[in-house]
C-alpha cells in the first residue's frame, strides 16, 4: 500500500515506525531538519509544505491508497486532505483538534464533501470521552467506546465484597444488552463460559450499550459503595482536561476542581464552565493540593502534556489519599513504569488514535478496535459480507476463546444470544483470545 | 476635550430638537390658547438658532470624537435641553428655578412637580410637560442619531453613554438603525396605549399625556390626584401593564414581539424584575389587607410597586397615608429601578444583580485564594471592567445622594422628605413621602434644595459617572477650543 503522512510530529513518527515495515511510506514535513529523526526507518522523507501540489506528487499522490495529515495545524490538515484528494488520492484521514470540527461529519457542511475527507480524528477528544467513562462508572478500571460511543466497554476489578464473587457466569442476572466478553483471572485471560465462577481479584471485562451499562451498577458492585456524589479533581485544562470538565460539568453528583496553571486558559474554564472551581496553580504543588483538600477526591485526573510532571502530580495525589488516579501518558514506554508505581488508570490519547489508523489498514474485512490486557484478548470488528445468509449465533462456528459482544446493524445496537441471527451488512464486534485471532479474521473468508 | 467637536455635534442635536417645539404649539393653537403659543415658538427658535451658532462656530471640527468629548457632548446636551424645554414655562409664568425644575424632571422622565395650579395652565403647557417625558424616556439623543442620517461621528459612544445600565446591547450591527427601531418600538407601545385608554373611557388629551409619560416611566400626569383621578379600575390595570413594560428592556421586548419570546423569558434580568415585582407587591398587598381602609389590596399594591420600581411615579391613592410598614416597601423599591435598556431610572436590577454575585463570589474566593471565579450572568463571564463600572456607580450614587441629602436637611427639610426627596431625584422616580408625597409637590422647597435636585435629575440619568467624569482636572486642563494643530 502506498500511504503518504503529512507531519513527522508525536502523530506521524509512530504512524510511520508502525506502517513502515509493510508498507511503501512517504513522509512529508515542512522542517528539513526532521529527516535524521526518520533516517533509521525505511520511510522516504520527503521536505516541503503538505498543502503544495508539488510536494505531494513528488510522494507521488497519484498512486497513494491512502493519505494521513497529522500536523499540529487543523486547517493545514484539512487543506492538504483536500489537495490530496483531488491529485488522486483514494483515501484521507484528518486528525483534529478542535470540537466544531468533529461536528461536520455529515450533512451539507460535511468536511467529507466540501473537502474530500474519509475519516477525521480528534485523539485528545477519545481519551477526554474513555475518561469520563471510567469516572462515570464507578468502580471501572477501564473503558472503551464504539461505533461513536454507542457501544461501551468496561473493566472492573471485583473486590471481596461484590455480590458477585463465587457465583457463575450464567447465574448472574445481568441487565439487558450487556455481556462479560473476557475474564482475567490472576495472568490469564480467558473468554468466560457459563459455568466459569467468578473470584475475587479478577477482572472482568463487560460489553454493552450504555443503557445496560448504566443498570450494572447494583449487580456487580457491592452495595455500600458510595457512588452518587463524587468529587473529581482535573489537573491540566488543556485539550483533554477542558473537554473532560465539560462533560462532567453537566453530570449529576459530581463536584468537579480543575487546577491550571495558565491565567488566561483558567479564566477560559471558568467562564465556560458552570459549576466547577477553577484553581490557577500548579498541579505539582504540594501546598496548594493540601490547602484545597485534594485529597479528599474520590478520582484524580492528571492530564498535562509532559508525563514527567503528570506522574509527579499523580503520585502526590495517590500520597494525600486520592481513591483513583487516572494519569495521560503519551510516551507508550513509560506506560508499564507509571501503572507500576501505583497510577490505578494510564491512558494515552495518540497511542490509541494511532493503534486504529494501523489495524484499520492492516485487517480488510476486520479491523482492530482494542488490546486488552497487555495484548492477551483483543476487540476486533468483522463486516458480514453482503450475500450471507441469516444464521443463528449458534451455528455461526465460531472459534473457540471467542464471543460476539455486539452487532450494529443500520444505527442499531444487538447484544446477541445464541439464538439472535446474523445477517448481511451486520457488523460483529467480537472479543477473542490472542490465539483465536486468526479464526475470527477468516471467519467469513469462505463466503 | 477639544471644545470644537463638542460643540460641533450638540449644535446640530439641538438644532434638530428646535423642531419638537411646534408639537405643544400646535395643540396650543388647536385648544384656542393663543396666548401660550409665542413661549413654544421661542422656545423652538431658540433651540434652532443656538444649534445653528454652535454649527457655524465649530466649522473644521475633526471628524474623530474622543471619548471625554463624547461624555461632554451628553452631558451638555441634556442641560441644555432641560434649559430650552423650560422657556415655555417660564412664559406660562413660573419662577425661573420652579421653571428650570419643572422642564429637568420633564425631560429625565423623572415625575417630581413643583405645581400647585393644575387649572390656570392650558393644554398646550400640560402637552409639552408630558412630552419632554416622553422625548426623554428613550432618549433624545438616541432619537436625534435615528433621524440625523448625516451625524457620523462617536454615534456608538454617543448612544450607549445615554442608554441606562451597564451593558451595550445592539438591535442591528448599525446604531442608527437600533436607535431607530428602539424609537419606532416606543412610539407603537405609546399608540397601543393611547387606544387602550381611551376605550377605558379617557378622553384623547389625557390618554395622550398619560401614554407619553407611561411609557418614558415619567410620572407627570395632567390631573392634579394622577391615576387616582379617574377613579377608574380599568384605567388602573392598563397603566399597570405599561408601567410594568416600561421598566423592562425594550431591545428584548421587540425581540419577544418579532416572534422571539425566548429572549425575555430567558433573560436573567427580566426574571429577577418579575421575581421582585412579585414579592414586593405580595408582601405590600398583605401590609395593606391589615390595613383595611385601601380597598383592592392587590391592584393597589402591584400599582405602587410598579410605579416606584420603574421609577414612573404616579399615584392611584396617597401612599403618604400608609403605615411606614408599607412605604418601607415603596422605599426598598426606590434603590432599585427597572431594568438596564428600559426608560426606568434608578440603579437598575442589574447592577444590583451583578454587585450581588460580584459579594458572593468574593465570599467564595476567600475560602479558595487561588481560585479563578469571574462573576457570571446567562452562564457568561462578566468582563472585570464591567463589574468595576458598577462598583464605581453605587459609590458615586451613594456620594451623590448622602450630598444631596444633607443640602436639603440643611435647608429647612425633615429627614424623610430630604431622603425621600432626593432619591425620587436622583433615581428620576418623582415623588417621595412627606413634603414631597404623591398628593404633595416640591414647589415648598427652599431654592438651593431644588437646584440641588435639578443636579440629582440630571446626574442620576446620565447615571452619575458620565457627568461626575467631567469633574476631573485633567479635563479641563487640557481642554482647548481647535485641539493641537499638526506641525506641517
Amino acid at each position: 500500500m502506498h500511504i503518504i503522512i503529512i507531519g513527522g510530529g508525536d502523530i506521524g513518527y509512530p504512524l510511520a515506525s508502525a506502517l513502515c515495515t509493510d508498507h511503501d511510506v512517504f513522509l512529508v514535513d515542512r522542517d528539513p531538519l526532521r529527516a535524521h529523526r526518520f533516517s533509521h526507518l525505511d520511510v522516504e522523507f520527503v521536505a516541503g509544505s503538505g498543502t503544495s501540489p508539488d510536494v505531494l506528487r513528488n510522494a507521488g499522490v497519484e498512486r497513494c491508497d491512502l493519505l494521513i495529515a497529522a500536523t499540529r495545524l487543523d486547517e493545514l490538515n484539512i487543506v492538504a486532505c483536500s489537495i490530496g484528494s483531488g491529485l488522486g488520492a483514494k483515501r484521507t484521514i484528518c486528525f483534529v483538534t478542535k470540537e466544531d470540527l468533529l461536528e461536520q461529519r455529515s450533512g451539507d457542511d460535511s468536511l467529507h464533501r466540501n473537502f474530500g475527507i474519509d475519516e477525521i480524528i480528534w485523539p485528545e477528544a477519545r481519551l477526554a470521552a474513555e475518561i469520563e467513562r471510567i469516572i462515570m462508572a464507578p468502580g471501572a478500571v477501564d473503558a472503551e467506546l464504539f461505533a461513536g460511543g454507542r457501544v461501551e466497554l468496561l473493566e472492573f476489578r471485583l473486590e471481596a465484597d461484590s455480590p458477585v464473587v463465587g457465583r457463575e457466569v450464567a447465574s448472574l442476572a445481568l441487565p439487558a444488552g450487556v455481556v462479560i466478553i473476557a475474564l482475567k483471572h490472576e495472568h490469564a485471560t480467558l473468554i468466560p463460559r457459563g459455568q466459569t465462577v467468578l473470584e475475587t481479584g479478577d477482572k472482568v471485562v463487560l460489553m454493552g450499550t450504555r443503557d445496560g451499562m448504566n443498570r450494572l451498577r447494583p449487580v456487580i458492585a457491592p452495595a455500600s459503595s458510595n457512588a452518587d456524589s463524587q468529587m473529581v479533581t482535573i489537573i491540566g485544562g488543556g485539550d483533554v482536561g477542558f473537554r473532560l470538565a465539560q462533560k462532567l460539568d453537566e453530570a449529576d453528583g459530581i463536584r468537579l476542581i480543575v487546577i491550571e496553571r495558565e491565567r488566561e486558559r483558567g479564566e477560559l474554564l471558568a467562564a465556560t464552565l458552570r459549576r466547577a472551581l477553577i484553581l490557577r496553580g500548579d498541579g505539582t504543588d504540594l501546598e496548594l493540593l493540601e490547602s484545597e483538600e485534594i485529597g479528599r477526591s474520590d478520582v484524580l485526573v492528571s492530564v498535562i502534556d509532559n508525563d514527567e510532571r503528570n506522574l509527579l502530580a499523580s503520585l502526590l495525589g495517590h500520597q494525600l489519599g486520592v481513591r483513583k488516579v487516572i494519569t495521560r501518558v503519551s510516551k507508550p514506554s513509560n506506560h508499564h513504569l507509571f501503572e507500576r508505581v501505583g497510577i490505578d488508570v494510564a491512558l494515552s490519547a495518540r497511542g490509541a488514535a494511532v493503534a486504529s489508523v494501523v489495524h484499520g489498514i492492516d485487517g480488510g474485512r476486520s479491523s482492530l478496535l482494542a488490546v486488552l490486557e497487555e495484548g492477551q484478548a483483543r476487540v476486533l470488528e468483522l463486516a458480514v459480507p453482503g450475500g450471507f445468509s441469516p444464521t443463528a449465533v449458534r451455528d455461526l462456528n465460531l472459534p473457540p476463546d471467542s464471543i460476539i459482544g455486539s452487532v450494529l446493524r443500520q444505527g442499531s445496537v444487538v447484544v446477541p444470544h445464541g439464538d439472535d441471527r446474523v445477517q448481511g451488512g451486520d457488523r460483529l464486534l467480537v472479543c477473542c483470545t490472542e490465539p483465536a485471532v486468526p479464526g475470527v479474521r477468516d471467519l467469513f473468508a469462505a463466503s | 476635550m477639544r471644545f470644537i467637536i463638542v460643540a460641533a455635534i450638540a449644535g446640530r442635536i439641538l438644532r434638530v430638537f428646535g423642531a419638537a417645539f411646534l408639537a405643544p404649539a400646535a395643540v396650543a393653537a388647536g385648544y384656542g390658547e393663543w396666548a401660550d403659543v409665542p413661549g413654544f415658538l421661542i422656545g423652538g427658535v431658540l433651540s434652532a438658532a443656538i444649534g445653528e451658532a454652535m454649527i457655524r462656530g465649530s466649522r473644521g471640527a475633526g471628524q474623530d470624537l474622543r471619548r471625554i468629548e463624547a461624555l461632554a457632548v451628553v452631558a451638555s446636551v441634556w442641560l441644555m435641553l432641560a434649559l430650552l424645554c423650560a422657556v415655555p414655562h417660564l412664559w406660562v409664568g413660573l419662577d425661573p428655578i420652579d421653571a428650570l425644575f419643572e422642564a429637568m424632571s420633564g425631560i429625565t422622565a423623572t415625575g417630581a412637580t413643583i405645581l400647585t395650579d393644575f387649572e390656570t395652565p392650558g393644554r398646550g403647557f400640560f402637552f409639552w410637560r408630558a412630552m419632554t417625558q416622553w422625548l426623554g424616556g428613550m432618549g433624545v439623543i438616541a432619537l436625534v442619531l435615528a433621524v440625523l442620517p448625516r451625524l457620523a461621528i462617536g454615534v456608538r459612544q454617543l448612544f450607549f453613554a445615554e442608554v441606562p445600565g451597564p451593558t451595550e446591547e445592539n438591535l442591528a450591527p448599525q446604531i442608527r438603525k437600533t436607535a431607530g427601531t428602539l424609537w419606532k418600538f416606543y412610539t407603537g407601545l405609546t399608540a397601543v396605549e393611547v387606544v387602550a385608554l381611551m376605550a377605558a373611557g379617557m378622553p384623547l388629551f389625557d390618554a395622550v399625556c398619560h401614554a407619553f409619560t407611561n411609557v418614558a416611566a415619567g410620572g407627570f400626569s395632567p390631573n392634579p390626584e394622577s391615576i387616582a383621578g379617574y377613579n377608574s379600575v380599568a384605567v388602573e390595570w392598563i397603566v399597570i401593564v405599561f408601567m410594568f413594560l416600561s421598566g423592562a428592556n425594550f431591545a428584548l421586548q421587540y425581540r419577544a414581539v418579532l416572534g422571539y419570546p425566548d429572549a425575555l423569558v430567558r433573560d436573567d434580568e427580566f426574571r429577577a424584575y418579575v421575581g421582585i415585582v412579585a414579592g414586593a407587591a405580595a408582601i405590600l398587598a398583605v401590609l395593606l389587607w391589615q390595613l383595611e381602609s385601601a380597598g383592592a389590596p392587590i391592584r393597589t399594591a402591584l400599582f405602587q410597586v410598579l410605579s416606584i420600581l420603574t421609577t414612573t411615579g404616579y399615584a392611584s391613592t396617597n401612599f403618604e397615608l400608609w403605615t411606614d410598614q408599607t412605604k418601607v416597601v415603596l422605599l426598598a423599591m426606590m434603590f432599585i429601578g427597572g431594568c438596564a435598556g428600559s426608560a426606568a431610572g434608578g440603579p437598575k436590577v442589574l447592577r444590583h444583580m451583578l454587585i450581588g454575585r460580584f459579594t458572593l463570589t468574593e465570599l467564595r474566593r476567600t475560602l479558595h485564594l487561588r481560585g479563578v471565579m469571574p462573576v457570571k450572568l446567562g452562564g457568561k463571564a462578566v468582563p472585570e471592567e464591567v463589574i468595576r463600572g458598577v462598583l464605581v456607580f453605587f459609590l458615586f450614587y451613594v456620594l451623590m445622594f448622602a450630598i444631596t441629602t444633607a443640602v436639603v436637611i440643611g435647608f429647612g427639610e425633615d429627614l424623610e422628605t430630604a431622603v425621600t426627596a432626593t432619591t425620587g431625584a436622583l433615581g428620576n422616580i418623582g415623588p417621595g413621602f412627606g413634603e414631597v408625597g404623591p398628593m404633595a409637590n416640591y414647589g415648598g422647597l427652599h431654592p438651593v434644595s431644588k437646584l440641588m435636585l435639578i443636579a440629582a435629575m440630571w446626574i442620576g440619568r446620565l447615571e452619575v459617572v458620565t457627568v461626575l467624569a467631567l469633574l476631573r482636572p485633567e479635563v479641563w486642563l487640557r481642554a482647548h477650543w481647535q485641539g493641537i494643530t499638526p506641525r506641517r
